[in-house]
């Protein structure tokens, strides 16, 4: 990994992170799991972490009631390279920095408001191999880069922050069609533009959400609850297969197959097959995302969703690429039909809870009346139950966008989001009255 | 290989490895180096899931070369190339890298005794026995209620060392443990789910109480059942322990960093010795006491660790600082340099903690000093109220804003708690309610990087959902 940050101009972290190590994880008896990981990777140790992963399993198994039985996914043989243009290898640690100060100049742009640029370049190159009892033998080398604009804007003694940015699965092409100095400069200009404008007002609006804060309502309210794990403790959407759970007009996938998206993996980290899983159909609930233990409790196949962020931490169930597919209405067609409401823009990420409530960010908000575009307005927090904001959608936007996305659900993992704007019903946490 | 072992050839590596950087264009230099070994016992849907242990060994180094230029490279290869590449990474980054002004690492300087950081029994802990905490945990809290979930859960038992060497001649280790235990738990009553219910304790120690954890959780999930909703108004609310240690802290910690206060980032900058807020207020950041889970003889860039006040009676005292702020600002160093800050950073996220970056300003134990109310002495004081006792959602640094969902919150009217509140919002402005502050309890409990109690604030805006 390479880490550049500039603060205000200066390189405030320039860092090059190099990790390798093992994880070996045992199911014992099909009923008990032991996970254990080492950064030593002579033969000797591998095999210690071999005896403590088994010893490890054993440790729960007079616990276990039931044996699970595994769909067998065994004897795959891959080697993917998801493909890169332009290959970190071929550039150096001055080209890296470029990047950033780019957009930290960009920002400058925003005037003598702008009291605070924070840019980052960040790029991970992963090489990843997976071996398993049942034969299977699957390399995997993907690189992703990043670039992350934070601005905050300051006037006689009030501050407002905006942010924004880049991320895919690739190679340095990602900045030939995104500028790090236009990122740097549009993020300022928002932050100082927010400066003198009021604060939302707080209640139940009718709103019209633009794609970037879709990609983290999605996400947070919708995406954590349909993760098994997370579904089958009976919250939110558990025990609801079949049933409506949403507006008609919303149909939502899991793909871990978009290509560019940072959710991008052939495989997962037990071996299945990244697959596109249609999460809810029509408003209607389909599947949870799945790992193999989660599935065979259902008896479903498993979905690919298994994910450890490195080899030191064991697979977790994980969203890929999420994305809700796109509709028929246009983004003046959604704000025309507002009576009295408001578009909210940006994000500054969330939270989700077992019971499908959420809550999180926006960066600035219209308001909208009578069908019209009105004042401009600061940020704040939204926050609501999915199952009932997304019953209340009533229209989607007919073009998606494709969002760079994290999560950092026990540990930490990159994710992308496919998402047009939408239009429900929503409670702002404003403090405009 | 053992965690003796592992550490004694690592130490070994980059002992040699600083050695070299004395021959070389570097004028300062730095190693972090750690071993650790983490048992953990996670919990999935009321069952005990799976048994983790984790082995990690690894060495960061900061190279500063001729005016201020800094680089930063780490590996946990353990071998002598792997580590001496690393700091030629570091020397490399630090010569494409800019200036910065004020950089200082800390001298030798003399060491507080810091005493129940470490023990043998957490080092020595089996698996077997945490799968027996785990289980136990789980018992309780399903012992309360046959309807609660224990959605997840951890017990985890850590052991390890943690040394730093700089070109300044400080060469300083110290041996710590850690033991975690977590459950999070809800339930179902009519056909409605109850939001995260969740407890947790942060030890040195073995000693730990599962039972307490689990019948805690168990009673949260069934105080919640039948919430119902609020209309919005503005009135009382007694944010507790949990609330203040994630909403109040997050400001706290952004205001009080010395690098943002010499930025000009934080909300305080120029305000030392100002009245911030009510006099009820008292706050110190303490590396010092005796066992507890961020004490620490020193930071992790190696001074020495402190007791410091930052708020006495409202009035703002001090900032956090680590070597550069403290050399930058002309303040005394308060040792707060952090390589394991909470708080979610993207990037420290996708990186790591530990050696595996370079420090930043945090507290080590922030102490809100406890007031003479017990809980339902603040309660009963409450005419119309909510008590906020878990709040999701992130407070904003810099402007204070929390604008913030309740996820378990109660109602209060005329002194008495009424029924848990069904969804809900409370915003407005943590630089304001330090001065809108009517009571503190005696409730204080430990987390991460704080040590708290509950703290009743007036006249807080609240959005029924």
């Amino acid at each position: 990994m390479i880490v550049c940050r500039i603060r205000n101009g200066v390189v405030e972290d320039f860092s090059n992170v190099f990790l390798d190590g093992v994880s070996v994880r045992v199911l014992m008896d099909g009923e008990s799991w032991g996970f254990s990981s080492t950064n030593a990777i002579d033969l000797s140790s591998v095999e210690q972490t071999l005896e403590k992963a088994t010893k490890l399993a054993k440790a729960s198994l007079p616990l276990k009631t039931k044996k699970m039985s595994l769909e067998p996914i065994g004897d795959v043989k891959a080697d993917v390279s998801i493909p890169v243009k332009k290959p970190l290898k071929d550039y150096s640690i001055e080209d890296f920095a470029a990047l950033p100060l780019s957009a930290s100049e960009g920002a400058r742009e925003g005037g003598s408001q702008v009291a605070e640029v924070k840019s980052t370049f960040l790029a991970i190159e992963d090489d990843k191999y997976f071996l398993s009892s049942e034969r299977s033998k699957i390399h995997q080398k993907a690189t992703r880069v990043f670039l992350f604009v934070n601005v905050i804007a300051k006037a006689n003694g009030a501050l407002c922050p905006a942010q924004e940015s880049f991320g895919h699965t690739g190679g340095l092409e990602l900045f030939d069609t995104n500028s790090p100095y236009s990122l740097g400069k549009s993020v300022a200009e928002k932050a100082v533009k927010l400066l003198n404008k009021r604060a939302p007002p707080s209640g139940r609006f009718r709103v019209v959400i633009d794609p970037t804060l879709c990609a983290t309502l999605l996400h947070e309210a919708i995406g954590h609850p349909l993760e098994a794990d997370i579904a089958m403790t009976g919250g939110g959407f558990g025990n609801r297969i079949g049933e409506v759970v949403s507006s008609e007009l919303v149909s939502i996938y899991d793909n871990g197959h978009v290509p560019s998206g940072l959710g991008y993996f052939a495989y997962d980290d037990e071996g299945v097959e990244c697959k596109h899983t249609i999460l809810i159909e029509q408003g209607k609930l389909k599947s949870f995302m799945h790992d193999r233990t989660s599935a065979a409790i259902l008896g479903v196949p498993p979905t690919g969703n298994a994910h450890a962020w490195d080899y030191s931490v064991e697979p977790l169930i994980r969203q890929t690429n999420i994305g809700i597919e796109m509709g028929d209405s246009s983004f003046e067609e959604m704000v025309e039909d507002v009576k009295e409401g408001m578009f909210l823009e940006g994000t500054f990420g969330g939270q989700a809870d077992v019971n499908a409530d959420f809550t999180f960010g926006f960066q600035n908000a219209r308001l909208i009346q009578n069908g019209r575009l009105g004042e401009d307005l600061r940020g704040a927090n939204v926050a609501g139950n999915a199952i009932e904001v997304f019953k209340t959608v009533d229209a989607v936007g007919k073009k998606v966008v494709l969002r760079p996305g994290a999560c950092g659900k026990f540990q930490f993992a990159v994710q992308g989001r496919v998402v047009p704007a939408i239009r429900c019903e929503i409670t702002v946490g404003g403090m405009g009255g | 290989m053992s965690l003796g072992e592992n550490w004694n050839i690592l130490k070994g590596f980059v002992h040699k490895a600083m050695l070299t950087l004395e021959k070389r264009e570097a004028t300062e230099g730095e190693a972090f180096f750690t071993s650790t070994q983490t048992t953990d016992i996670a919990i999935r849907n009321s069952e005990v899931y799976t048994q983790n242990m984790v082995c990690d060994a690894g060495v960061g180094f900061r190279v500063i070369v001729r005016r201020n230029k800094i680089g930063f490279a780490c590996t946990n290869s353990l071998s002598q190339k792997a580590i001496s590449e690393a700091l030629e990474k570091a020397s490399s980054i630090a010569r494409a890298s800019s200036e910065v002004p004020n950089f200082a690492l800390p001298r030798v300087t003399e060491l507080p005794q810091v005493r129940g950081l470490f023990n043998r029994e957490v080092e020595e802990m089996d698996v077997d026995e945490g799968v027996d905490i785990a289980k136990r945990m789980l018992n309780a809290a399903q012992s309360v209620d046959d309807r609660i979930v224990a959605k997840s859960g951890r017990v985890l038992f850590e052991s390890g060392r943690r040394g730093v060497i700089n070109t300044f001649g400080v060469d300083l280790e110290e041996r710590e443990t850690r033991s975690v235990l977590y459950l999070d738990g809800s339930g179902e009553q009519d056909g409605e789910v109850t939001g995260s219910c969740y407890d947790a304790t942060f030890n040195r120690g073995a000693d730990v109480n599962p039972e307490k954890i689990g019948e805690n959780v168990g009673k949260m999930v069934v105080e919640m059942f039948r919430p119902q909703h609020v209309e919005s108004f503005e009135g009382t609310v007694i944010f507790g322990p949990e609330a203040v240690s994630n909403q109040f802290f997050t400001v706290l910690v952004d205001a009080l960093k010395g690098d943002n206060v010499a930025a000009g980032r934080s909300a305080w900058t120029n305000k030392r010795g100002e009245q911030v807020a009510l006099e009820k207020l008292t706050i110190r950041d303490n590396a010092l006491l005796k066992g507890r889970f961020a004490s620490r003889s020193f930071d992790d860039e190696g001074s020495a660790s402190q007791n410091t006040c930052v708020i006495r009676k409202g009035r703002l005292e001090s900032f956090l600082h680590d070597a550069t702020s403290a050399d930058a600002s002309g303040e005394k160093n308060t040792g707060n340099a952090s390589r394991f800050p909470g708080g979610f950073d993207m990037i420290r996220a996708i990186v790591g903690n530990g050696y595996r970056s370079k420090p930043e300003i945090y507290p080590s134990n922030l102490m809100i000093q406890p007031g003479n109310k017990a809980k339902r002495d603040l309660i009963s004081e409450v005419d119309k109220g909510i008590l906020a006792e878990s709040m999701a959602g992130f407070a904003q640094p810099g402007s204070g804003m929390i604008s913030t969902k309740l996820s378990r919150a109660f109602y209060i009217e005329s002194g008495e708690i009424l029924h848990p509140v069904k969804g809900g919002m409370i915003s407005g402005v943590a630089f304001d309610w330090f001065k809108q502050i009517s009571g503190i309890g005696t409730d204080v409990k430990q987390f991460m990087n704080s040590v708290v109690p509950s703290v009743r604030v007036e006249n807080v805006k609240f959005i029924g959902a």
